[in-house]
């Protein structure tokens, strides 16, 4: 249908602004990180300067590594084992009857919104109780149980996922589980990546829950550091800079990779409905 | 599939886990908090039953509450329809006049979503930096200001960054669902109207527009609750020594910022808990508001 050449022109120009507006404060944050701090104070650096590996040098030896593995601890575990019991339970309700079946969807549903600071007071306290706030555990538990997620794979499942293969592999002697591990699996992938990418970002981001509950260092994790160390090291800019810069390395080669599936996958799931 | 018998075990078995999870980690520290909410308690004394006397003082006495409520209610009234706007006005155009390039258009603008908010707080700090912030060096440059504009040291300018924070954040979210909902479109549609010799911009608010209606929803409804848990990108970006809490003049102190004040830094738990409920309460009457708001608008539109 695109009127395309001269008449397009317009168009094109405006997505590309628009993108480079975009794309802009990534820039100067790269740029930015490749100069001593003094230099920063010296007007606006469009391109790079010559500081990058003294920056590096700077954010590691305050263990910036460590904090890293912690934020990939976390959101590893946390990532798999939601989408895990996500689909495990989106599976239940797409293709097996059972009692009460509307009520405990609508139950999830409503859950859904619910906002996640509302419980919080609460969390830390039974953390305390439980004895686990010196770990990671709290920042991995929370969430894995994920309502949007059921509600995503529910949909997904019941129309990606035809009946009969199903009822041909049961009649086999095929167990629930190996139904879902060996054919419910394989078959909704494009779904389980989708979700991965956006529970992976979620976790990966998260603030809140890490600053209310992580008071030993050795804990920190990516946001919770990039964050403090600008309290302790204010004066480093340029250091602070190239750790906000590499703390989005991990997300973006996933979505990077993932981008093309993710479009994919939210258009399949999510908007029908 | 095969009719298992209705009271087969199997269905139950694989939604223990859930259930199991949600009442450990989610529901449990949800009642827990709202009876924590009719006490008093810092955590560690003993807990003091004082009935709803914290959402009386809540609901009645505290005018930072309303304050936080309406700094929130106010860059998002202003952000979400700015990044709704762009996001649909990106997708319509990215779907209908770029091919082989879209998925790097895509990417660029999607990439502020995926950076971590904290970052994004304390890039956008030091942008808007008065002194040394590129944003003043180039106002300057190009002649728009004669003299560098104090960002984050006035309430009105600094609640400007923020909205352009989130429009700048949040618009390439709205991009890629509405790209996945245009998809959605039947295309035989567009073929029509170009037969009857409809210009892009006619097909795009007979067409495009209407038939997205259902995912507006979506994004309108999760947008603003999303949107009442705003947190980390103001918080940093006036994380700097001697720098108030929320900003000049609490100008963008939003009501999580409010609630972490309270529960996690003066340790009033049963209050803090109480601020919590409150933001819900206010949380779920909006987004029933804008719902019905939305879906009005489709009974007269149709």
């Amino acid at each position: 249908m695109a009127p395309r050449r001269y008449r397009a022109i317009p168009v094109y120009a405006a997505v590309v602004l628009v993108s480079l507006a975009a794309f802009f404060p990534f820039y100067a944050m790269l740029m930015m990180s490749t100069y001593v701090s003094e230099q920063l104070f010296t007007g606006v650096k469009l391109l790079p300067g010559a500081f990058l590996l003294q920056n590096l040098k700077t954010i590691l030896a305050i263990h910036y590594l460590h904090f890293y593995a912690n934020s990939l601890v976390v959101a590893a575990t946390h990532t798999v084992a939601a989408v895990f019991i996500s689909a495990l339970t989106g599976f239940a309700f797409a293709k097996y009857p059972f009692r009460h079946k509307k009520l405990l969807f609508y139950f999830i549903l409503g859950s859904l919104m619910v906002p996640p600071q509302l419980g919080l007071v609460g969390f830390v306290v039974e953390m305390k109780f439980l004895g686990i706030v010196n770990s990671l555990f709290p920042l991995i538990l929370p969430g894995i149980a994920n309502a949007f997620g059921v509600f995503w794979m529910t949909q997904y499942i019941a129309a990606a996922v035809p009946t009969e293969i199903l009822e041909s592999a049961k009649m086999d002697g095929c167990t629930a589980l190996r139904l879902f591990l060996q054919i419910v699996l394989p078959i909704i992938r494009p779904a389980l990546v989708t979700i991965f990418l956006l529970f992976f970002l979620w976790s990966w981001n998260n603030y809140l829950t890490p600053l209310v509950i992580i008071s030993r260092e050795a804990l920190y994790t990516v946001p919770l550091a990039i964050s403090m160390i600008g309290s302790e090291y204010r004066t480093d800019y340029a250091a602070r800079i190239l750790a906000l810069a590499v703390s989005t390395i991990p997300v973006l080669i996933l979505f990077a990779a993932g981008s093309k599936q993710l479009i994919r996958g939210l258009t399949a799931g999510s908007i029908k409905g | 599939m095969a009719k298992p018998s209705p009271d087969s075990k199997t269905p139950y078995l694989l939604i223990l886990p859930y259930f199991v999870l949600y009442f450990a980690f989610g529901l449990f520290p949800i009642l827990f908090s709202l009876f924590i909410s009719f006490t008093s308690w810092n955590g560690f004394s003993t807990m003091t039953f004082v009935g709803v006397a914290n959402y009386v003082r809540l609901f009645f006495h505290d005018a930072a509450f309303y304050k936080a409520l309406y700094n929130t209610a106010l860059v998002m009234v202003c952000a979400l329809p700015l990044s709704i706007v762009l996001g649909l006005l990106l997708a319509a155009m990215l779907k209908d006049y770029f091919d082989r390039s879209r998925n790097v258009f895509q990417l660029i603008n999607f990439l502020p979503y995926i950076t971590t908010p904290v970052a994004i707080g304390i890039l956008f700090q030091i942008l808007f930096d008065w002194k040394a912030g590129a944003v003043n060096s180039i106002l300057l440059a190009v002649g728009i200001v004669k003299a560098p504009i104090y960002w984050l040291g006035h309430p009105w300018p600094a609640r400007a960054v923020v909205v352009l924070l989130l429009v700048w954040q949040g618009f390439g979210y709205m991009m890629v669902i509405f790209l996945a909902g245009l998809s959605t479109i039947p295309a035989e549609l567009y073929e029509a109207a170009k037969i009857d010799g409809a210009k892009w911009r006619d097909t795009f608010f007979r067409i495009t527009v209407p038939m997205l209606r259902p995912v507006m929803t979506f994004v309108l409804t999760t947008g603003i609750i999303v949107g009442f848990r705003l947190f980390d990108e103001p918080q940093l970006l006036f994380s700097g020594e001697g720098e108030p809490i929320g900003g000049p003049d609490h100008a963008v102190e939003t009501v999580v910022m409010t609630f972490y004040q309270a529960a996690f830094r003066d340790f009033s738990f049963g209050y803090g808990a109480a601020i919590a409920y409150g933001l819900f309460i206010v949380i779920f009457f909006f987004s029933f508001v804008a719902m019905r708001i939305v879906n009005r608008g489709n009974d007269y539109g149709t």
